[in-house]
């Protein structure tokens, strides 16, 4: 028996470059995320688009329960005017309820999911005419007609779920920013979608377009404040009020909408008590 | 934003600075073992139990090296995300293979520094010394332990 010299053993290690398998791995994984992603995108779609607004209505009542209706004469007031809007929205099917926020300073109106509409105290005091609160409350009644919110609402959860999967827990924190970010993108051209449908039901109503685009003067962004958060447009919850003016003037004018006429005055019950 | 920043950041810091260091470390040790390895490359070292019969021993003895080797972060990451869709694990198989051949050349020099001529019946063993917790936190480690019999044969 003779014993051999042990040369150099060198194939234990697969072949290849720790780099090149973490790119492999990496595109790899982030492909299958984006392919779930993306058919999680389509399924929220789908789901708000063929959602019957009566189920819509019934899963976010409770949510909308939180917020203030009021059952005295300015809440019935407020009642009229959305009620005689909403006569030109046919086939609609909510049962649309109207809530004021408690906001003294900021004039502001929101859609919520499931026909809920909200408007800021302060719209409701600084409104001149009943023609700019019209405006704002069918601009809302748009977003209603569009499923914006409970779009923004899909979006959001699936951009939670995304970065929680990426992250782990760590994810939690970005969240809310991402979401937010993730809304805003595409909310420029919804607000564009509402502001047309708006036109078209404030039209039908007074027969002219005037007063509609008052609100927008009244909008935060439209008066003289410094800050990042004026300076970069595109992060504004809203396109700037005075492009917005601009482009509302165009929309008019390519409908065809009178854009002068006799303003309507805002019910004495209305403005704030 | 900032928050984003920071934990996009750290992680991509340590995954940087585990395979910087960790290569330079590996490559490093890679060449430290085959030098030494070619230096030992003479002495008979088997894992028969017995010895050959014609050899005349003088005297016995246990001669043992052990490592104890750590993951780096990149390398866990990388293995971590081997795990999701299986196959080779090749960021383990390097580290594996330097901490057999440390043990093993460990065990040769003892043998060497102690006087003796050849080891056989070899043995290797590994121990999963420390397990990462549940949190993702802590070490993981493997000790890797090479034990056998040293010989000292007589001189004809």
């Amino acid at each position: 028996m003779r014993f051999e010299p042990r040369d150099l053993i060198e194939n234990n290690v697969s072949p290849g470059h720790p780099l090149a398998e973490l790119g492999t791995l990496v595109a790899g994984l982030a492909l299958v995320g984006l392919a779930l992603l993306f058919t999680a995108w389509l399924a929220v779609e789908g789901a708000v688009r063929f959602l019957p607004a009566s189920l819509e209505q019934r899963a976010f009542g409770v949510a909308a329960g939180a917020f203030a209706v009021p059952s005295d004469a300015r809440g019935a007031a407020l009642d009229a005017v959305l009620g005689r809007l909403a006569r030109h929205w046919e086939g609609h099917g909510y049962a649309l309820r109207l809530g004021v926020v408690d906001e003294e300073d900021l004039p502001n109106a929101f859609a919520l999911p499931g026909g809920h509409v909200l408007v800021t105290s302060a719209l409701l005091d600084q409104a001149g005419s009943e023609n700019e609160l019209a405006f704002v409350l069918a601009h809302e009644l748009g977003h209603v007609e569009a499923r914006d919110p409970l779009r923004a609402l899909g979006r959001g959860l699936l951009v939670a779920l995304a970065l929680a999967a990426l992250g782990g827990t760590d994810g939690s924190a970005i969240v809310g920013s991402a979401a937010t970010l993730g809304e805003l993108a595409f909310s420029r051209e919804q607000e564009r979608a509402a502001d047309r449908f708006a036109l078209a039901l404030v039209a039908a109503e007074y027969g002219h377009v005037a007063g509609a685009s008052d609100f927008l003067a009244r909008l935060p962004d439209a008066r003289p404040a410094g800050g990042a958060e004026r300076a970069v447009s595109w992060l504004a919850t809203h396109p700037r009020s005075a492009d917005r003016v601009a482009e509302l003037d165009a929309l008019a004018a390519a409908a065809g909408y009178p854009t002068t006429g006799a303003l309507t005055p805002l019910a004495p019950e209305i403005r704030g008590g | 934003m900032v928050e984003a920043l920071v934990q996009l950041g750290v992680p991509l810091f340590l995954l940087v600075l585990g395979y910087v260091a960790g290569s330079i470390a590996e490559q490093n040790h890679y060449k430290s073992i085959r030098v030494r390895e070619l230096r030992f490359r003479r002495m008979p070292t088997t894992n028969l139990r017995r010895p050959p019969v014609h050899w005349r021993i003088e005297s016995v003895a246990l001669v043992a090296g052990s490592t104890v080797v750590s993951v780096d972060y990149f390398k866990r990451f990388l293995a971590q995300l081997r795990g999701l869709v299986g196959g080779r694990v090749r960021a383990y198989e390097s580290l594996l293979d330097r901490a057999r051949r440390e043990a093993m050349l460990r065990m040769k020099e003892e043998a060497a520094q102690r006087g003796f001529d050849a080891v056989i019946n070899v043995r290797l063993e590994s121990t999963n010394i420390a397990a990462p917790l549940r949190n993702d936190k802590g070490t993981a480690g493997v000790e890797v332990l090479a034990f056998g019999t040293a010989l000292k044969l007589a001189r004809a």
